[in-house]
């Protein structure tokens, strides 16, 4: 009896997984624990291992392909067994692919209104109840089904006209003419033909956003794809998720960003003395990262407000302090989670940091390492850079951004002195967390840098 | 331009075919002084004489037979069968004689003739004398099914039958035999294979055969009382198809009625339908195909039962309006 192979879900946010190659070829025997074929998922790459040993029957999707979560890969089994030629529950699968494409249409007009991975998730969480999945598809014609998609709309938008409400192709270019209610001067549409400008994109300087032709001259100049051809990659993977969810915490929550001076002479003092201690005992050198999420970690301990997410209607307190560190890998910025900061030491923490931050770069970093996070900080003082505003990763309710050590002129006891000063910045989300109890932490954490013989007590 | 009968613009092309050409010669019962059961080789013998127009003994494995010998010899026999249901009887020889000779012999052998027959109901003449059975044909490889529905095509067509190197089944309806058309008086050609738009219109596509293409021109001049627009397409030939102009008029219309007299289980709007469903024009339906064709039952002799066997003026209206939701 053939045994299928299952795309794995690797994280609870994950809902499909993009092939990247297979390791096998069809008629290749696989032996338990061999690697059958690579997935990207939205945050990392990973090898998918088989649990069956046999003959590898069938493969059903090819590189670049995107499988949803659970659904049927391939099959293994003895050697001239059958299997079906298409993915079994193949009218489920199919039609949940059509779904998430539909879904996908969707969210080009979503963007503005509401989350992403809200839309996916609704519409795939459809789809695993099949018969709900076949009530609620929108029943059309072929034809609408064809308008809807040159004209980029959903379906499910549209109501249908026919017998059981079936949609026909007048109901979807009724429903596109009320989409583009848009108002452009007659020159403006000319010109906008002319030029090849897409008058639905572009925000009209005129009363009621009516659009002039100098509007469309604009767009045509801003528009990156006017005039030159320019390399096109697609967003996909990680830059795809980190595009989201930035774009999500961004429109969702209601960044406030304070920043404060920190006077790192002392924190410089402590990394000197532990440097070598620490380099004998796990073999990596300490960085600051490590002394500030250990602080981030003591000040969090006193600040339980700040350590918080908001989940529907209520705020959590998280009990854990689980330390996200972003790190930018080459094909996007990856979070590794390290967890219960507040219990561990600075030798401990500078170990898992440095290969928390190697696993990122290499692509190596498991799902479970991913996931937890209550906070995160994230370094960009290797550059160039005192302060930033850094966005929040959901849904964590709070980030520190790390800008560099610089020595700047600083006035002590009446006196001008050079000092190593550092900026950090603090934004939070301010559904649920006020200026003040932020501003608190903020200040608990300047001083336990100020002071970080603390941090040893 | 004159008006010819259908039945008149037949006996036209081949009597203009035979005087400048000496190897085509007609066979079939009766079609010698008596003129053939429907009359459409009347006053022919007088001019070809009993050579040319030669009466046959009541065998239609026999004539039929003869017309394969005849064909491969060299000569380019019409054969006249005065029923298309006695096709069955020509079975043998037609399909599995004159459909596959040319190919088996790897073209060495060709089979030029063509099987003229009137088909269909509504003439009175009950289960034997009524079918359309013209799928039948059609799903054989090798044979050729022509089924003209006016004069002016009657008459290219069945010249270019009797040009055909290849075995024709050429279907007449008796009820088309004594409709009108403008026939020109040369001799001149219709390919196989060219569909004709009898009609215009961007509402809904109807394909029809035969004698359904005047229903539903009639049913058409209907609807146009009610603002629908109705393109009517003839394919004039079944083998070889004309799918380009069928899925073209789909693509403007996106809603397709096919109407036949057959029988509608298994008849020849299925491939119709199917041609469209495995197109582009797939893409452009914006309803399901509709099909209408005869009921599955043996044609009555009762005249109203025989009318209500095959699909009325009132049931093609019905069925433009359904596809249209009009109901």
């Amino acid at each position: 009896m053939a045994k299928e192979i299952f795309m794995p879900k690797l994280s609870s946010t994950m809902q499909v997984g993009t092939l990247l190659q297979w390791y096998k070829n069809e008629g290749d025997s696989v032996d338990v624990g061999e690697p059958l074929f690579e997935i990207m998922t939205d945050k990392i790459n990973i090898e998918v291992e088989s649990y069956e040993e046999g003959i590898l029957l069938k493969k059903y999707f090819e590189e670049d392909d995107e499988v949803p979560i659970n659904h049927v890969v391939g099959y293994i089994g003895e050697a001239g067994e059958k299997v079906p030629d298409s993915p079994p529950g193949e009218s489920g699968a199919a039609k949940e692919q059509e779904d998430v494409s539909d879904s996908r249409e969707a969210q080009v007009e979503d963007l503005t209104e509401q989350g992403i991975s809200e839309t996916v998730t609704e519409h795939i969480s459809d789809d695993s109840h099949g018969e709900n999945a076949a009530a609620e598809k929108p029943r059309a014609t072929p034809a609408a089904r064809r308008v809807a998609r040159e004209e980029n709309i959903a379906l499910s938008d549209v109501s249908g006209s026919g017998p059981n409400g079936r949609i026909h192709q007048n109901d979807v270019m009724e429903f596109a003419a009320s989409k583009t209610s848009f108002k452009a001067t007659p020159l403006a549409q000319k010109v906008a033909t002319a030029e090849g400008v897409d008058l639905q994109a572009i925000k009209g300087s005129g009363t009621n956003g009516k659009i002039y032709r100098a509007d469309v001259e604009n767009a045509k100049q801003a528009s990156p794809a006017a005039g030159t051809g320019g390399k096109r990659i697609k967003m996909e993977g990680i830059r795809k998720v980190v595009a989201q969810r930035t774009l999500q915490s961004k429109t969702t929550a209601p960044h406030v960003t304070l920043t404060t001076e920190v006077d790192m002479s002392e924190a410089i003092n402590l990394r000197k003395q532990l440097l070598g201690m620490i380099e004998q005992q796990t073999g990596f050198r300490i960085s600051y990262t490590e002394i500030i999420m250990k602080a981030v970690a003591f000040s969090l301990k006193q600040h339980p407000n700040v350590n918080v997410s908001l989940e529907g209607n209520e705020i959590v307190y998280k009990e854990d302090i689980n330390l996200g560190l972003a790190v930018a890998a080459d094909n996007g910025l990856v979070v590794p989670v390290v967890k219960h900061v507040d219990q561990k030491g600075l030798s401990s923490l500078t170990a898992e940091c440095k290969r928390l931050g190697k696993a990122a770069r290499d692509n190596q970093v498991k799902p479970d390492e991913m996931s937890g996070g209550t906070f995160t900080v994230s370094n960009l003082g290797m550059y160039a850079i005192d302060a930033f505003t850094p966005v929040i990763n959901q849904p964590e309710s709070a980030i520190l951004g790390v800008g560099r050590i610089n020595e700047k002129p600083v006035g002590v006891d009446g006196a001008i002195e050079l000092r190593p000063m550092m900026v950090l910045s603090l934004s939070f989300d301010h559904r649920v967390i006020d200026g003040a109890p932020a501003a608190a932490f903020l200040t608990e954490l300047k001083e336990a840098l100020e002071q970080p013989v603390i941090l040893l007590v | 331009m004159r008006e010819l009968t259908y039945l008149e613009a037949v006996r036209e092309a081949m009597s203009q075919e035979m005087r400048q050409n000496e190897d085509v010669f007609i066979l079939g019962e009766d079609i010698g002084v008596y003129g053939g059961a429907f009359g459409v080789t009347r006053g022919m013998i007088e001019e070809f004489g009993p050579e040319r127009i030669r009466n046959t003994p009541i065998s239609e494995a026999a004539i039929s037979g003869t017309a394969v010998g005849a064909a491969l010899t060299g000569m380019r026999p019409i054969l006249e069968l005065q029923f298309s249901d006695f096709m069955t009887i020509a079975m043998d020889n037609m399909v599995n004689q004159a459909a596959k000779i040319r190919y088996m012999y790897g073209g060495k052998g060709k089979v030029p003739m063509v099987l003229r027959t009137p088909a269909g109901s509504g003439t009175g003449a009950a289960a034997q004398h009524s079918q359309s059975l013209e799928a039948w044909m059609a799903h054989v490889p090798g044979l050729k099914v022509v089924q003209p529905s006016t004069a002016y095509d009657a008459k290219g067509l069945l010249k270019a039958a009797i040009d055909e190197d290849n075995p024709v089944i050429f279907y007449e309806h008796k009820l088309c035999y004594k409709t009108k058309s403008d026939v020109p008086e040369e001799l001149y050609s219709i390919p196989l294979g060219q569909a004709d738009i009898k009609r215009q219109g961007s509402d809904v596509t109807i394909v029809a055969t035969a004698i359904m293409v005047h229903k539903s021109l009639e049913a058409a001049l209907e609807l146009e009382k009610e603002g629908i627009s109705v393109e009517v397409i003839d394919p004039r030939t079944l083998v070889p198809l004309d799918t380009d102009t069928i899925i073209e008029s789909v693509k403007k219309t996106s809603r397709l009625v096919v109407v036949h007299e057959a029988v509608k289980r298994g008849g020849f709007g299925g491939e119709i339908a199917s041609v469209i469903a495995e197109s582009e024009a797939f893409d452009y339906l914006d309803a399901p195909i509709k099909r209408l064709g005869g009921k599955a039952v043996p044609i009555p002799y009762n005249p109203e039962l025989e009318k209500s066997a095959i699909p009325s003026v009132e049931d093609i209206v019905a069925a433009v309006k359904e596809t249209l939701n009009h109901r």
